[in-house]
């Protein structure tokens, strides 16, 4: 199935790429809702364009919650968030205050 | 770890989940939902929290639906259907009566469903139809029949004047025209006479040219026409140039101003629309010949329409006493002016066939109950290797899904072949049915069927499933689970018991029907119809406007058409012996005047001498009108025997005198003197009692529309032709267009009850042999599971004829319970038989200790074949069988 490149693809792609890799942080980041974001990142992952991991359940039980899944961009997904920045260049004002997280290990 | 907010709405959805992909997928969510709970513990506002937690969960809903599409339902659904698909292929027979069965149910289902549809359901063709209605005059005491539906032309102006919750009131009333045009044969069409007021009413808009206006209406304005699209095409090729033409209409000239949408015909007869000009008979508050109909102000609804209606009939009550007696106002929708009268048969047939349907899709349900028990072992061990109870349920559906498939597209031709067969023998009677269609509504109607088959004969099986020591059972060799066997068992008992009820239901209905039909086509008519025809006359006014001109035309057809070779008799009558036709009020001189508003009525039947004798039709006391009755001599009257009971049940009617009190051309008597006495004629129809009818001389009583009665010998088709020529001879302007024999009138007139009867039939023909198949089904499979029982009682020394008696024992005792249900149920329904029934009582004892003695007589006729089988097992074998 080819990827839709919407504009919210796009913004996911961009939060993605800006270190935002949980799903509710990206919800946070982006300010769309849930609704959208999920189904955007398994169309993603479907493609090709992110992988996913869970976090180590150690971390998570030290925190006291169960673990979270967390996703990133793959080569594919670079090329396609640049892809999609050119088709969408106003995405780049909207989505996430920049900077890193801690990447979870 | 408590569950975090929002957790137990995705849990909820989580079933959507395909099933290797639903554990990660629940826990991705808990972690999210987890780690955004404890940041907001720290915190923040916890309830703000909560509720955008609870909306972000909410989000889980589309996330599941999305996995769903992607993985579970395209390609697990391919790979159901191509499954089933595979394990339809081995059974052929199976499959053949599933989709036969479906096919011939829901299809003619469908297609009785297209009748009601077109004729009761679907909204009138006109611009919001919701908001348009009738008023019909109603009794505002005591007897409904005596007050006329139609209005009078000053009622409807009144109304008009006062009505205020109306946006519209106008009068309409439908009549027959001449039309004739040069080098053409004349045609009689109809023609309703309307209002102008009737285009804003109906919303109706020409196609072409203008509709009528307020200054058509006025005495003396040039007299215009608007024709329908049917006949413009037909008549004129549908050019443009018919605006502005003239044609003649009844021999006096009018031009087409416009042409009408079909759709806009309030009889499917119409085709000439003609502007309503008051003539001298709209000027009678006594006359009833329009029908009101009006459209109601937005918001308006139909009660307070109706009170409103009611306040001003109860006015006009009081002003005009003697007209307007006891005359209320009923207000109804104008869908149900127009159907009221053909909705009990059309319901009553699609029961009908709705019960046919059902009993069908018993056998259904009771064949795929045993075929899911044959299968047990197969399902076993799918279930054994892993498949859970949705897997195996989805299976069946898909199996069912696929039947249905092909059942709807056989029911859809059937149902298309149904339609068209019911249309084409549809009797006049029923209103609207040239809008009956193969549409929309009806597609639904079938999708829905298909639909409630598929689901519910995929169920089904699954259902028997639910028991997993079924199952499990069902893989030990030889174990055949004998309690839910004999449950299963039970329910097909069940289900076939409910098919026999059913059928008697619709058996006993049926044979109700068709004796009724039986007794109208041999009622003991005083007539002889053989050898008689009759043909309609319809003189228009323009050229026949005086009683000499209209006496003499009839009196040369007689000569013309006596001379015609096998001609025995000729003779004129207003109307023909199974036509309503016109009553009209009279008094009996010697006697009180009855109070105003109560003179009796009988029916104007004029008819000139020898027409009894022409038809038949006895005189049993005094004489004929004779050929000395004429303007100018003493009037003459024969009445008929019903007259006589009404009016002298204990003396002599000959010799009394009527007076009708009221002179319809100037010169004619206004007393007549009774001379003779007849037999009845059925003018309401065959088997229907007769009303008081008056016979006046022709001569005295110059009609211009009349039937011509003839009695010959020879083919009626050529005797046709014969009477045609001679018609033209005498007048070549005059259109002849019903040339019927007094057999095939009489025929028309219990046409409602044919159709009705024969479809009834049908569908108890087909009804019966469901359910004997039903239980031919359930009593050889029942064989077939108790093979070693049998074999083992045999060999105990059971003889053949006992194991014989034995199954057809069980046969007979689901058809008694059957049809002892049916019987109760059939003898609830018999009061919506009522209407359909013509003089017979709707509780027949015959019919109703017949039908159930054929049905239980059917049920042992199908038990015969399995219990023969029961009696040819050979013990020995059936023990080696038994494991």
């Amino acid at each position: 199935m080819p990827l839709r490149l919407t504009r919210p693809t796009a913004t996911v792609l961009l939060a993605l790429s800006r270190g935002f890799r949980h799903g509710f942080d990206i919800l946070d980041a982006t300010g769309l809702e849930s609704g959208t974001v999920y189904p955007i990142l398994r169309r993603l992952e479907d493609a090709g364009c992110v992988r996913s991991e869970w976090e180590e359940v150690e971390r998570a039980r030290e925190e006291g919650r169960p673990p979270r899944r967390y996703y990133e961009l793959t080569g594919t997904g670079a090329g396609t968030l640049r892809e999609a920045l050119a088709r969408y260049p106003e995405a780049r004002g909207t989505a996430v205050p920049g900077g890193l997280r801690p990447r979870p290990a | 770890m408590p569950r975090p907010p929002g957790f137990a709405l995705v849990r909820a959805v989580r079933w959507l989940v395909p099933r290797h992909l639903r554990d990660a997928w629940l826990a991705e969510w808990e972690g999210e939902l987890a780690w955004g709970w404890q940041r907001a513990e720290r915190g923040e506002n916890l309830s703000a929290a909560r509720a955008r937690l609870h909306w972000r969960a909410l989000g889980a809903s589309s996330d599941a639906l999305w996995l769903w599409r992607r993985h579970g339902a395209t390609e697990m659904i391919g790979f159901d259907l191509r499954y089933a698909a595979r394990s339809l292929r081995r059974r052929p027979g199976f499959v053949a009566v599933v989709v036969l069965t479906l096919a011939l149910g829901a299809g003619a289902a469908a297609a009785v469903f297209s009748l009601v549809n077109g004729v009761l359901l679907r909204p009138l063709p006109f611009s919001q139809p919701e908001r348009l209605v009738a008023i019909q005059g109603r009794a505002t005491g005591g007897d409904p029949e005596a007050v006329s539906q139609p209005s009078s032309y000053l009622d409807y102006q009144d109304m008009r004047a006062q009505l205020r919750g109306f946006e519209q009131l106008a009068a309409v009333r439908g009549e027959d025209v001449t039309l004739t045009a040069p080098g053409a044969r004349p045609a009689r069409i109809g023609a309703q006479l309307v209002t102008a007021s009737a285009f804003p009413a109906l919303g109706m808009r020409p196609v072409l040219g203008r509709p009528f206006l307020a200054s058509d209406e006025r005495p003396g304005a040039e007299p215009v026409a608007m024709i329908t699209h049917a006949l413009w095409q037909r008549r004129y090729g549908g050019s443009p140039a018919v605006l502005g033409s003239r044609i003649t209409l009844d021999g006096a000239p009018a031009t087409v101003v416009g042409v009408l949408p079909d759709e806009a015909r309030l009889t499917p007869e119409t085709e000439i629309w003609l502007p309503l000009v008051p003539g001298p008979a709209e000027e009678s508050r006594a006359t009833h010949r329009f029908t009101v109909l009006g459209r109601l102000r937005p918001g308006v609804t139909i009660e307070r329409a109706a009170r409103e209606a009611s306040a001003v009939a109860k006015r006009l009550e009081e002003r005009y006493p003697s007209e307007n007696a006891k005359r209320g106002a009923a207000v109804i929708p104008l869908r149900e002016a127009i159907v009221a009268d053909a909705r009990p048969a059309l319901l009553t047939l699609f029961g009908a066939v709705l019960l046919v349907l059902l009993i069908g899709c018993a056998n259904l349900a009771s064949l795929f109950m045993a075929r899911a028990q044959s299968r047990e072992r197969e399902m076993a061990v799918r279930a054994a290797l892993g498949a859970g109870r949705a897997r195996l349920t989805r299976q069946w559906v898909a199996e069912s899904f696929l039947l249905a498939l092909g059942g709807g597209a056989a029911a859809l031709a059937v149902a298309w072949v149904g339609m068209r067969t019911l249309v084409a023998f549809v009797p006049t009677a029923i209103p609207r049915a040239g809008e009956i269609a193969l549409d929309q509504p009806v597609a639904a109607f079938l999708i829905g069927v298909m639909a409630v088959a598929a689901i519910g004969f995929g169920a089904l099986p699954a259902l028997q499933y639910r028991d997993a020591s079924v199952s499990l059972g069902a893989l030990r060799e030889g174990g055949r689970g004998a309690t839910p066997g004999r449950r299963r068992r039970r329910m097909r008992q069940g289900l076939v018991v409910a098919e026999v009820a059913l059928a008697t239901v619709l058996a006993i209905s049926a044979a109700l029907l068709v004796k009724n039909l039986w007794q109208l086509e041999r009622a003991r008519l005083p007539l002889r119809p053989d050898g008689v025809t009759f043909v309609q006359l319809q003189l228009p006014q323009g050229r026949y406007s005086d009683p000499a001109k209209v006496l003499d035309f009839f009196d040369r057809l007689r000569r013309e058409v006596a001379a015609a070779p096998g001609v025995r008799s000729v003779s004129f009558a207003f109307e023909h012996p199974v036509s309503e036709g016109w009553t009209s009020s009279f008094s009996l001189v010697g006697r009180p005047e009855p109070p105003v508003g109560m003179w009796p009525e009988s029916r104007i039947r004029p008819v000139s001498p020898g027409y009894f004798r022409t038809v038949g039709l006895p005189l049993v006391r005094g004489n004929d009108v004779s050929d000395a009755d004429r303007f100018g001599t003493p009037g003459s009257v024969v009445v008929n025997e019903a007259f006589v009971r009404e009016h002298f049940p204990d003396g002599d009617a000959v010799g009394q005198t009527i007076n009708r009190g009221q002179m319809w051309w100037p010169g004619q008597p206004t007393h007549f003197r009774i001379v003779g006495v007849v037999a009845d004629e059925p003018f309401r129809g065959v088997g229907r009692p007769a009303d008081p009818a008056t016979y006046y001389p022709q001569a005295q009583f110059p009609m211009n529309d009349m039937w011509m009665a003839v009695r010959a010998d020879g083919d009626p088709a050529a005797l046709a032709r014969t009477l045609r020529e001679r018609v033209w001879r005498v007048d070549r302007d005059l259109p002849v267009e019903r040339v019927q024999t007094l057999d095939e009138l009489l025929g028309d007139a219990v046409a409602a009850s044919r159709f009705n009867a024969a479809l009834l039939a049908l569908f108890a023909c087909a009804a019966l042999c469901l359910a004997a198949v039903g239980i031919y089904g359930v009593l050889s499979y029942g064989v077939e599971q108790r093979t070693g029982e049998i074999g083992v009682r045999m060999a105990l020394g059971a003889s053949r004829a006992r194991v014989i008696r034995q199954i057809a024992a069980e046969g007979a005792a689901v058809a008694t319970a059957g049809a002892a249900l049916g019987l109760v149920a059939a003898f609830a329904l018999a009061g919506v038989l009522r209407s359909l029934l013509v003089g017979t009582e709707a509780q027949d004892p015959v019919v109703f200790a017949l039908v159930p003695t054929l049905l239980v007589a059917v049920a042992i006729t199908a038990a015969w074949l399995p219990a023969r089988r029961a009696s040819r097992i050979d013990p020995a074998g059936a023990l080696r069988c038994e494991r």
